[in-house]
């Protein structure tokens, strides 16, 4: 049985040309990378942008710092990849995320009605997310959809940090106007 | 305020949630085609074709932006030692030399900068961010191309004593990378042009243009034709580029105005 390696030591063999250390870290990065790339905006084409994301990756391994974790540094290149193909099609990065029919989880603790008004508050969070302005939209995407820190976020997008904090809380703030009232009609009318 | 703190945490655990309930499609198995590629890739690294010869000079035009990894060496890429890890790194007036394996060139169609276009000098002197210079040597260009919103102005000279030569012109002061070229140091010597530091690169090598996100453009990957000289005036850095000499390439820098 192979002995499983670490991101390390995969990667400093891949530098050296091993391509079977490389499939390893093809494998333990897939799920994320194209999560990123559904998630930021490839949709359908997802699946494109991370096999040529990997290919990339490998290309540039020189680049990469020993030391630093390789998942962020993948995604920045998924993020760039993504953007490249939003924008050489002028279309919006935006995808319309739609929740899953079936919510994993089931039924919430407190029971059924619980579960409908927490089923109806995720779609309506979704669908205010969808309208957001394309950079809120990213940033939101990074930090919570993407579970990354704002340090890997501001890595991943490229930016500044002090974007990724003001971005986030523009973000934020935006939705929560959005829901408010309707939070407030809700106790209201129940 | 307390309420503020706690409306954001409850939109931010808000959005957890229904992050997980949104639907992605299942991942791919990529590892047998990121495998094919890479192969492939290695495959055609042994065969890299040098720019310039035989083919049309539109298709250099593409090459101004390139913000340079050049591999130099055709024999370098093509040994496993070649291949092996980056040894050495200099960093120079905008460009950045590695020792060791470049990117794939781009292929299937020409390379380019990004939003690259044929422009006039004077429309290039407006849309570039430093001062443009032109070699008295060489006189006026036949072509000029910007690359990346003004980031890269080429000037390209089609009928030369020395052939094609292609003059890469980009700001003198940056900090970030604008070409990548890898090339073995051996063939790397620093020279003197007007009383400042160059550096005279001999034979192709693999260049490639970085935007200014720092991530290299592979669309503009491509082996340079015959030698290059690098240098810089402290606004604009030069990247003279041609089956030039040494000699003839330094009286060319040194007219520059």
């Amino acid at each position: 049985m192979r002995r499983a390696i670490d991101d390390a030591e995969a990667v400093a063999r891949a530098r050296g040309g091993d391509l079977d250390a490389y499939a390893v870290l093809v494998a333990r990065y897939t799920v994320r990378a194209h999560r990123a790339a559904f998630l930021l905006g490839a949709g359908e084409e997802a699946d494109d942008v991370v096999q040529e994301s990997f290919v990339k990756a490998f290309r540039h391994l020189d680049r990469f710092r020993v030391g630093e974790p390789f998942g962020p540094w993948l995604l920045r290149i998924v993020a760039n990849e993504t953007r490249n193909l939003t924008r050489s099609r002028r279309r919006r990065a935006a995808l319309a995320l739609r929740l899953a029919t079936a919510p994993p989880g089931g039924v919430a603790a407190d029971g059924p009605a619980a579960e409908v008004l927490a089923a109806e508050r995720r779609a309506r969070l979704v669908a205010a997310v969808n309208g957001l302005p394309t950079r809120q939209r990213q940033v939101l995407v990074c930090r919570y959809f993407l579970d990354l820190s704002e340090a890997e976020t501001a890595q991943v997008l490229a930016w500044p940090l002090g974007s990724v904090k003001s971005s986030t809380s523009r973000a934020l703030n935006r939705l929560r106007g959005l829901f408010v009232p309707d939070e407030q009609d809700r106790v209201a009318n129940g | 305020m307390a309420d503020q703190g706690r409306w954001r945490s409850d939109l931010e655990s808000g959005l957890r949630a229904a992050s997980r309930a949104v639907a992605v499609p299942p991942a791919p198995d990529l590892t047998g085609a990121v495998r094919q590629r890479l192969e492939t890739d290695a495959r055609r690294r042994r065969h890299l074709p040098t720019l310039g010869s035989g083919r049309s000079h539109r298709r250099l035009v593409w090459r101004a932006a390139l913000v340079g990894l050049v591999t130099i060496g055709v024999l370098l890429i093509a040994t496993p030692q070649g291949r092996a890890a980056i040894t050495g790194v200099l960093r120079f007036a905008g460009v950045e030399l590695r020792q060791g394996r470049g990117p794939a060139p781009a292929h299937g169609h020409r390379a380019s900068l990004p939003g690259e276009q044929r422009t006039t000098l004077a429309q290039a002197r407006h849309q570039a961010s430093f001062p443009i210079l032109v070699p008295a040597a060489l006189g006026r260009p036949d072509e000029v191309a910007v690359g990346d919103r003004g980031r890269v102005v080429s000037l390209i000279y089609t009928r030369t004593p020395h052939g094609l030569l292609r003059l890469d012109e980009f700001a003198g002061h940056l900090d970030a990378l604008v070409f990548e070229k890898f090339i073995a140091f051996g063939h790397v010597t620093r020279v003197r042009v007007n009383g400042s530091t160059g550096l005279w690169l001999t034979g192709p090598h693999e260049l490639v243009y970085i935007n200014d996100a720092g991530i290299p453009v592979s669309a503009s990957a491509r082996m340079t034709t015959g030698n290059t000289l690098i240098w810089g005036t402290g606004r604009v850095a030069l990247r003279l580029e041609g089956r030039v000499g040494k000699a003839a390439a330094l009286a060319i820098a040194s007219s520059a105005r």
